[in-house]
């Protein structure tokens, strides 16, 4: 599809905005995934939001054995590897690196490279439960980050900049959302891959840019009716499915599986609640970020997103579940124990755990697994 | 009449007539947990050739952790409600609870009750383990083996299902994460303690008041649970009273931490171990029977250090460690037999003073801010400790034994090292271990570089 290649060609050359904006005394911040740092309050400044979200490389794994032991998620050593090594383009033309801290794995992200690289990094902290001195301690942080950037762009973040930023991003939300909902129709119109592409395009696309090319594929999936197709439906869920992490993905679709709904913590940006443009824009970012979004693994308990899970595979009329976590974050490990009994006794549909550590000698397991899988949902 | 365990109890200075005062109790728990006469003739063998049972103090410590054993594992028989909390735990909830209490309740942590006692005593841990293994928690995947250890005693029935667990939500994922697996299985509730270690890199030992306020309100969330679900009102006079009972204690084990550091050393650091985990598993008996254990301990330690008499060579180097192998002491007796003193440990090193302008509102307060300024505060707040009581203690090496199934540990495994070498020129070892769980990382495992850093430590005194 032409706007999907508009897209990726953007990104491609992306690195060369970043420099000529920073050659023009504009910042650059990068940000981890996760969905807790409200881009809104970057743009306001009138800096670019970059989400540090590339992985799906074992290099970087390894090359990360020289900071931290490998008892770490896959995906936070990569980041540890790509920014302690120097030798990213990506962290080398950041001037701040904002870090929500979710859990321990990115906490050692945050740490480490504190400690090995010259970066400005900014932690703040994300509660893990949803209370109101939880919510009071979130807004306190990006309060602290608004002060940060305000600091760092020398600018004052007004009112006004901030729910221009939140209307673009509401934009940008929205149509995430009127996409992943015509994926409800059987067969849906979107190949799963497209729509995660979309997601990683948008983590460093121009922001406007980025409106302009969901707004053309939404036209083209309204207008294309898709064929009729037997390929299983498929709920892809998991913590982290990195810019370049699509081995998986590709293993699915190349077996035949049609991937309808995602549910990641990291590398999909969350599209379901827009902000609030009535009131204070700082609690209004606090309540959708925080309060409303439906919380990853690392929640105490973690009952809020399994729910939301049964309910998408209800609502996507899925035939399967595929768990995709990577080693050693134990949130989604200990999860993928028993959530496939819920799964069992209410939509009665299988799930498969599949667990990677970037690794190509996982390859051939990996390959007969899910085509295991496909030949179960197909039977 | 004698039984097959009243050696063994003997050896851990119960007296006949208190063995046969608690007989019943002590059959019923041995039935519960499984263990039979050669459990029994293993553990007496254990106790002989890896305690110092020449001393009455740490026979007395063996004691009070087997009397724990027995309150943890006949809580529900007799009548008790049942709270667990997590370890590493802030100190003071659990005893405040306790001390508030007019109830009969069990306040503890179950998992390292039974490290020390099924683990050290009697090297009974592995069915436990493997029951957890196959439980939600399968090995080979860094999860957590004193969470294992939790889920595999209530899978077998050795602990009881509790009424309410308490997570340690402010410093690790794992913890909380077991509890709601746990939750999942047996259905009791979970209330996190929930923090956010988000300090900035070098901003120790400064403490935000929105992280006391935080912590704080989870704590005093915690107090008016118990209040509602268990009638047990913490109030200033309760928590004034677990402050005075764990004060003693903790004084006893500041004076212990002194006598360590005497050369030769006189007593092993296994001893100061089972001294030191004593009131962070438990706020029950040991932390009376415990805290005179102590103090007898102290008593005859410090007769040694007169005497000039050591379990190592005078001038011995003389080690900073992490903390000592729960389960398992023959490592600990490894390190010690490769020639490495391990005279003090950062958790018995005391944190920097309370900053007097900081404004405490409540009780959760209270011990938040007490909390945050000891190991909760951050990484930051962990590799400048260790540097500074590297320097106070005046140790010839560090030894940083990371947990690598521990990711609030695991995540600093190179970088104590490197930032201990870089600020005090002291040597540093770096190594894994799983304190709890010694299957993976026994002393065979960790001899070759363990005593490659002795031999280093030595030449480097000498020269
Ligand atoms: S992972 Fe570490 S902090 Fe968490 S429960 Fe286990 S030992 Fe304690």
């Amino acid at each position: 599809m032409e706007a999907i290649q508009r897209l990726a060609a953007h990104v491609k050359s992306r690195m060369g905005d970043l420099i000529r904006h920073k050659k023009q005394g504009g910042k650059i911040v990068g940000y981890s995934p996760g969905g807790y740092l409200p881009e809104e309050i970057v743009l306001a400044a009138g800096a670019i939001p970059v989400c540090m979200a590339r992985g799906g490389d074992h290099t970087l794994v390894e090359l990360a054995g020289a900071y931290v032991c490998r008892w770490l998620d896959t995906f936070c050593r990569t980041q540890i590897a790509y920014g302690a090594s120097g030798e990213d383009p990506y962290y080398n033309v950041l001037d701040l690196l904002a870090i929500p801290i979710t859990d321990n794995h990115v906490r050692a992200v945050s740490d480490i490279l504190s400690y090995h690289t010259g970066l400005d990094i900014f932690p703040f902290g994300v509660p893990h439960m949803k209370e109101q001195a939880a919510s009071d301690y979130y807004l306190h942080g990006i309060n602290r980050f608004k002060e940060k950037m305000e600091n760092l762009c020398s600018v004052s973040i007004t009112e006004q900049k901030l729910k221009q930023a939140i209307e673009l991003c509401n934009r940008e939300r929205e149509l995430f959302r009127n996409i992943s909902l015509l994926r409800q129709a059987n067969p849906s119109p979107v190949k799963g891959s497209d729509f995660v592409a979309l997601h990683h395009g948008s983590l460093v696309a121009d922001k406007e840019f980025m409106v302009d090319v969901l707004e053309a594929v939404y036209r083209h999936f309204q207008e294309n009716a898709p064929l009729r197709e037997s390929a299983p439906r498929l709920l892809f869920t998991g913590s982290t499915l990195a810019i370049g992490d699509l081995r998986v993905l590709n293993l699915i679709e190349g077996y035949g599986g049609k991937v309808v709904i995602e549910e990641f913590a990291e590398g999909l940006r969350p599209y379901w609640e827009n902000v609030s443009l009535d009131g204070d824009p700082m609690a209004a970012l606090a309540d959708a970020y925080f309060t409303r979004r439906v919380p990853p693994a690392w929640f105490r308990p973690g009952t809020e997103r399994l729910d939301f899970l049964l309910k998408l595979a209800g609502d996507y009329t899925v035939d399967g579940v595929v768990w995709y976590h990577l080693l050693y974050r134990e949130s989604y490990k200990t999860e993928s124990y028993y959530f496939p009994r819920r799964l069992k006794d209410g939509p009665g549909i299988p799930m498969i755990v599949i667990e990677s550590d970037y690794d190509a000698s996982e390859a051939g397991q990996l390959s007969t697994r899910i085509e295991t899988f496909m030949h179960t949902l197909r039977s | 009449m004698s039984e097959y365990y009243d050696t063994l109890l003997e050896l851990c200075d119960f007296t006949p007539e208190e063995i046969d005062g608690q007989r019943p109790r002590i059959e019923m728990a041995i039935e519960k947990i499984g263990l039979d006469r050669h459990d029994f003739s293993r553990a007496e063998e254990r106790v002989s050739s890896q305690h110092d049972i020449a001393l009455r103090g740490v026979r007395r410590l063996l004691r009070a952790w087997l009397l724990e054993l027995l309150d943890l594992v006949l809580s529900r028989e007799e009548g008790k409600k049942v709270v667990y909390y997590g370890y590493p735990s802030i100190q003071g909830p659990g005893m405040t609870i306790k001390a508030a209490s007019t109830i009969d309740l069990y306040v503890g942590c179950p998992d390292v009750v039974l490290c020390h006692t099924l683990g050290q005593i009697f090297d009974k841990l592995t069915p436990i383990l493997e029951t957890a293994e196959k439980g939600g928690l399968p090995p080979g995947h860094g999860l957590c083996s004193l969470q294992q250890v939790r889920s595999g005693a209530l899978a077998l029935g050795i602990v009881p299902v509790p009424d309410l667990v308490t997570g340690s939500s402010y410093f690790c994922d794992m913890g909380s994460k077991a509890d709601e697996l746990l939750h999942e299985i047996y259905g009791h509730p979970a209330i996190y303690v929930d923090g956010s270690m988000d300090s900035d890199w070098g901003a120790y030992p400064q403490l935000p008041s929105a992280r006391i306020k935080y912590l704080g309100a989870q704590i005093d969330k915690l107090f008016a649970t118990v209040k509602d679900l268990l009638g047990v009102e913490v109030t200033p006079q309760s928590s004034e009273k677990a402050m005075l009972i764990s004060r003693r204690f903790f004084s006893g084990l500041g004076r212990l931490t002194k006598l360590m550091a005497a050369d030769p050393m006189p007593v092993s650091g296994v001893e100061s171990g089972l001294a030191l985990n004593l009131a962070a598993a438990s706020t029950g008996i040991s932390m009376t029977e415990g805290a005179e254990a102590i103090e007898l301990l102290c008593g005859e330690v410090a007769a040694r250090v007169d005497t000039s008499e050591g379990i190592m060579e005078k001038g011995a180097p003389r080690i900073l460690s992490f903390i000592q192998p729960f389960s398992d002491p023959s490592i600990t007796h490894m390190m010690e037999s490769a020639g490495l003193a391990l005279s003090s440990s950062i958790v018995t090193v005391p944190p920097p003073k309370r900053d007097p302008s900081i404004q405490i509102n409540t009780l959760g307060e209270e011990r938040a801010e007490a909390a945050l300024r000891d190991l909760y505060h951050s990484g930051y707040g962990l590799v400048k400790r260790f540097e500074d009581a590297a320097r106070r203690m005046e140790v010839d090496g560090v030894l940083w034994g990371y947990l690598f199934n521990c990711r609030p540990l695991a995540q600093y495994s190179h970088l104590v090292k490197q930032w201990v070498e870089e600020k005090t020129g002291i040597p540093t070892l770096s190594l894994e271990m799983d304190i709890y769980d010694s299957r993976n990382y026994g002393p065979e495992a960790l001899k070759t570089r363990v005593e490659a850093f002795a031999e280093m430590l030595r030449a480097r005194k000498a020269a």
